[in-house]
């Protein structure tokens, strides 16, 4: 293929100078040659006079104007399938477990198209989840794209990993994890516990059910503006082989960060609150793939950073539109020591429903819905005029409200080490019953302390019995 | 600049209750003296009134007026009692209440009716939602309170008594200790009782003209008047105490929220100023 040089460096953004009969095509993967030296690119302008306008996958310490560069003639391409089960690799498809070569002759470019309308699929089975405000409030669907939003420290990457360990681990199809400009060290816990709980197999990884890429935070902006893009293609390899595939990723938010911070050195002028001006159209592009065809389907459940804790950032902002359900974490809630800090009136789902989840699971939804919102416009009076001036109904319903703001707590498998008990699977019918007892007014009798982390509403009167 | 509007309107909003409350406290505080005023008026006639039936009760005289006369067996039990016509007056009646039914559960738990006659709409409001037998009312009374639109309500329980249908009367109020505080009270009217912390040593019994049962017939029936009348008298007094001191912590708390809020709305101003700022410099740098 043709060579060329390289002509200017700035940071993460290299300009390469090609003949003016050979210029590689835009999304087009390079390769510097030097000593030592074999950094990926990809072409993603063309400035004219043969020179292209290119991102680094990897460091750009040690290079030099004049070193030259290869062109592959393809976008970059990693390896795919069952091969890649129980291997971690990187975004350019390499692996980084240290166990070898991922070996395998299956290929696939990771950019492609969306898949077209008439192959679409929608799904309304529910996906169980074992947590009782998710369940209740925000039901999953399979084959439903999943929002965690939440500002820094409010537990998206716990709920996350609760989420993993709830459904991955029972789940009966593949996984694929995608670490996107997280900690090191949670996708170092992840590859462990997964080892532990069997997900991983060493011994034979064939038989491991996940499959991991991770572009963490020390890695440069490129490789983390598409890594994304990496985890999604394995995912959809699996899809496009009839299975139904989860795919986790942690943090869309950083996938717009490293946007950013190529943007401006692509020469963009920044838009609102200094996005890139290409911000909905690189969403759109990642997102309108993460989805389900008639031939299989993909579960997503993506951790989505609230940057100061403002939704309306354009970030959050357009990633929203694309989720069929958005939980918000809060930190409100957080504050108040309430974990899983879930807000059940911000958060929405597509699938609640009464033709989706049944006439009752609706009713005692919004009922629950209703109760927590009357409480929230009664706080203000509370906080001017005092209890003692509300109304026999209105204590009742801030009674009510009280403890159903508990009884939304529930441990975690995953939170153990933070809370020192075991964590609670609660299956969908022993939530509704309690939920429609508190607010059928079965429990008023019960201490609010009571309802306060327990799993089912059984635990919450036997915990009533040793206060 | 999200959210600073609403910051706003909210800051405006409470600002209009604390007004209302400011404004509250302070009728409040006027009108207190004056029920006072009324509560020391009636209380020496109350007193001495009260003072003569424990003496007629303690005494031995050979006519033994049925007000005076305990009943052997108790199976209903009335009960008038006193509340405020309007809200916004703290735990003034939620504490009366509270004391009330935790009186009538240990009663009906020895098998006692309980019949009440309510004095003002607080209490009509909470015993009728709770589903209590209701046999009189008296509501709107004001801030003078007249003999007059008391004596139904009374009138109904003294012939109730008549009757046999109720064995004992009770009257519940709060008693007015001082402008902090308010105690809820329950007296009991009928049979009337000696006073217990009274030590008379000896029994004496008065001479009635033209003869006891004429005579003590209209004094009990005054008495009770005279008792029901001072304990809304009292209430009324205790009802301002207590809407002042609601209307002062709820002002203080409203001032409070006040400065929480404009904190945060500084804030995001100064956040919104920040961030255009950001943008042009940042925008006109990369141009």
């Amino acid at each position: 293929m043709s060579s060329g040089k390289i002509v200017q460096i700035i940071g993460a953004v290299l300009d390469v100078e090609f003949p003016s009969d050979a210029i590689p095509k835009i999304y087009d993967a390079l390769i510097v040659e030097g000593e030592g030296i074999s950094t990926t690119l990809e072409v993603q302008q063309q400035l004219g006079d043969g020179v292209v306008r290119t991102i680094a996958l990897g460091s750009t310490d040690g290079l030099k104007r004049g070193l030259s560069v290869r062109n592959t003639g393809e976008a970059i391409s990693i390896p795919v399938g069952t091969k890649t089960l129980g291997r971690i690799m990187n975004v350019l498809g390499e692996p980084i477990d240290e166990v070898g070569p991922i070996d395998t002759d299956e290929r696939m470019v990771i950019h492609r198209d969306a898949p077209k309308f008439t192959e679409l699929s929608p799904s309304t089975e529910l996906l169980e989840t074992g947590v009782k405000v998710i369940d209740l409030i925000i039901p999953f669907a399979k084959g439903g794209k999943v929002g965690l939003f939440g500002g820094a420290g409010v537990g998206k990457t716990v709920n996350m990993m609760e989420l993993i360990n709830n459904i991955a681990t029972q789940h009966s199809g593949l996984s694929v994890f995608a670490g996107v400009g997280e900690r090191t060290r949670e996708g170092n816990d992840f590859y462990y516990e997964m080892q532990e709980s069997g997900v991983v197999n060493v011994e034979d990884f064939e038989k491991s059910k996940v499959s991991m890429v991770y572009g963490q935070m020390n890695e440069p902006p490129g490789n983390r503006l598409r890594v994304a893009l990496t985890g999604l293609t394995l995912a959809e390899k699996f899809r496009d082989e009839g299975r139904d595939v989860l795919l986790f990723i942690d943090n869309i938010y950083r996938f717009t960060l490293a946007g950013v911070e190529c943007s401006a050195l692509l020469g963009r002028m920044p838009s609102a609150v200094g996005y890139q001006p290409t911000l909905a159209e690189e969403m759109g592009k990642l997102q309108e793939r993460i989805t389900s065809t008639k031939t299989g389907s993909i579960t997503s459940i993506q951790a989505v950073y609230v940057p100061a804790d403002d939704l309306t950032d354009p970030s959050p902002a357009t990633t929203f539109a694309h989720l069929d359900s958005t939980v918000v974490l809060s930190r409100q809630i957080a504050e108040l020591g309430l974990y899983p800090a879930i807000d059940p009136l911000d958060s929405t789902s597509r699938q609640l429903d009464p033709l989706v989840v049944g006439q009752e699971h609706y009713d005692i939804a919004r009922g629950v819905q209703n109760t927590l919102q009357r409480y929230k416009e009664l706080r203000d009076i509370i906080a001017i005029l005092g209890m003692d001036e509300l109304s026999e109904e209105d204590k009742l319903v801030v009674a009510r409200a009280r403890k159903i703001q508990r009884f939304l707590t529930q441990p975690y498998f995953v939170a153990k080490v933070f809370t020192g008990q075991d964590g609670e699977f609660v299956p969908l019918k022993e939530t509704l019953r309690g939920f429609k007892g508190i607010i059928e007014g079965q429990y008023d009798d019960l201490p609010e302390q009571a309802f306060y982390n327990v799993g089912t509403i059984d635990q919450a009167i036997d915990k009533a019995k040793t206060l | 600049m999200a959210g600073a509007k609403e910051i706003r309107s909210k800051i405006a909003s409470v600002k209009n209750t604390q007004k209302i409350t400011k404004a509250m406290e302070m009728v409040a505080a006027s009108k207190m003296r004056k029920a006072q005023d009324r509560m020391h008026a009636a209380r020496p006639y109350a007193e001495k009134i009260r003072n003569v039936i424990s003496h007629l009760a303690n005494a031995n005289p050979e006519y033994k007026h049925p007000y005076l006369v305990e009943r052997e067996e108790v199976k209903r039990i009335g009960l008038i009692v006193v509340s405020t016509d309007r809200g916004l007056c703290g735990g003034l009646n939620a504490n009366m209440f509270r004391m009330l039914i935790r009186q009538m559960k240990t009663w009906e738990e020895e098998g006692k009716e309980i019949d009440l006659c309510v004095i003002g709409t607080k209490a009509a409001g909470f015993f009728g939602s709770i589903g209590a037998n209701i046999i009189g009312q008296a509501t709107h009374i004001g801030d003078q309170p007249n003999l007059e639109e008391l004596i139904g309500t009374i009138m109904i329980m003294l012939n109730a008594f008549k009757e046999g249908e109720i064995d004992e009367l009770h009257l519940v109020s709060n008693q007015f200790v001082n402008s902090m505080t308010q105690t809820p009270l329950m007296s009991q009217l009928i049979p009337g009782k000696a006073d217990a912390d009274d030590d008379y040593g000896h029994h004496w019994d008065y001479l009635y003209e033209p003869d006891a049962e004429a005579v003590l017939d209209q004094l009990l029936t005054r008495y009770i008047e005279a008792q029901v009348y001072s304990g809304v008298v009292e209430n009324i007094a205790s009802e301002m105490a207590a809407r002042m001191v609601a209307m002062k912590s709820a002002s203080d708390n409203a001032g409070k929220l006040i400065d929480e809020l404009q904190l945060i709305y500084n804030k995001a101003r100064q956040a919104a100023i920040t961030q255009e700022l950001s943008e042009i410099v940042a925008g006109a740098a990369a141009v």
